[in-house]
């Protein structure tokens, strides 16, 4: 298991991967989960679609921003080859997509000025919007297909859509009963 | 005072080390779960450090809105580069993940050691079954924004459809859609003053 030539192939496959996502993170990067699912679980293999479920769920519920579920899935990848690589491509994934998008942020920080009445600014912001509000459903879709195996799963997903709607409850709540019923075995994985 | 800081303000920065950047960063950080984030860092950015003007605060949040990147982290970015450029950003960004990219890899290790273990495995069903609703709900959050837009409907549609039955990636769609999705809104009056 612990090929040298291998775990450096799925080290340049994790850079590589987040590297190249990361200036498509729109609408603050929750537009990338369902591509994060499709290249870790359905191209590479680096883990199963259960495991991804989990991951967004730990990347969530932890403090600090969620999309530090780069790092969970780096971690995933270089699993197979042991702890120090799971460690090195979990830090990496999560450079790798920070990268890109700060240093164009960075320039944007630096030019916003010449750049707030330009006619490109207002296509981009008001284009891309509904480019990212079709992204976010195919992702809250991608998310439910994998995370729900079951009638039970899939109501206790709508209620908690629509809670997340209709009422300012923190969903740190919604995480905890669910977790009971699983649990007590209300809902069958 | 004007919006951007590192060009058009009066009174120079406060000397800042790197390091009083990363701390305040990561106090911002950790009480950071549901959104309450940006508040926070408006109380230590603009209140007690006085690092920049509310305006430059709320700018800020727009660009980092706007462009590619994690909301939270561009901040950090935009608060960092008005410093030291990139080397702010940096230090900034590295104050705000440190303590919780820790925490959250120590959280994965234990996860991939133990995540076979039944007990663990039938409690993560229901939370993630959880944490399925709200990612569904991210769509129909800021649907009412594009409700009386036919245009902005038709593409999210046309997105969603590519994206969902084509099985084409994110980045192809990305790309051809989204310099369409400009051209049609390209501003057609030209402003004036």
């Amino acid at each position: 298991m612990v090929d040298p030539s291998s775990a450096w192939d799925t080290w340049l496959q994790v850079v590589w991967t987040f590297l190249r996502l990361s200036l498509f993170s729109l609408g603050g990067g929750n537009t990338l989960l369902a591509e994060y699912h499709h290249l870790s679980v359905e191209r590479f293999g680096w883990i199963t679609s259960s495991q991804f479920a989990d991951i967004y769920v730990l990347a969530g519920a932890a403090p600090g921003p969620s999309s530090m579920i780069v790092g969970l899935l780096g971690l995933g990848a270089g699993w197979d080859h042991g702890l120090g690589w799971g460690l090195l491509c979990g830090v990496s994934a999560e450079v790798a997509v920070l990268l890109p998008s700060t240093v164009v942020m960075v320039a944007a920080a630096l030019s916003w000025n010449r750049l707030k009445d330009a006619p490109i600014r207002t296509a981009f912001e008001r284009g891309l919007g509904p480019i990212t509000l079709g992204i976010l459903f195919h992702v809250g879709l991608t998310v439910l297909r994998t995370a729900d195996h079951s009638v039970v799963a899939y109501l206790v997903s709508a209620v908690v859509c629509a809670l997340m709607l209709f009422t300012r409850i923190s969903p740190l709540y919604f995480m905890a009963v669910a977790g009971v019923l699983g649990a007590i075995g209300v809902i069958p994985s | 005072m004007r919006d951007c800081p590192s060009a058009s303000r009066t009174a120079p920065l406060p000397a800042l080390e790197p390091l009083t950047l990363d701390l305040d960063e990561t106090k911002v950080a950790l009480p950071s779960f549901g959104g309450g984030m940006s508040a926070w860092s408006q109380r230590i950015v603009v209140e007690q450090r006085r690092w920049m003007s509310n305006e430059s605060f709320i700018t800020g949040l727009t660009v980092a809105r706007l462009f590619p990147g994690p909301n939270q982290i561009n901040m950090a970015v935009y608060i960092g580069a008005q410093f030291r450029a990139f080397a702010g950003a940096v230090a900034a960004v590295g104050g705000i993940l440190l303590v919780p990219f820790s925490l959250l890899m120590l959280i994965g290790v234990v996860y991939f050691q133990f995540h076979a273990a039944p007990a663990v495995d039938r409690v993560l069903t229901g939370v993630v079954a959880a944490a399925a609703g709200m990612a569904l709900s991210m769509g129909f959050k800021i649907l009412h924004v594009y409700w009386r837009d036919p245009l902005a409907l038709g593409l999210a549609a046309l997105t969603f459809v590519v994206l969902e039955f084509k099985g084409i990636g994110l980045i192809p769609v990305v790309l051809v859609l989204g310099p369409i999705a400009m051209a049609l809104y390209w501003p057609r009056q030209q402003r004036h003053g």
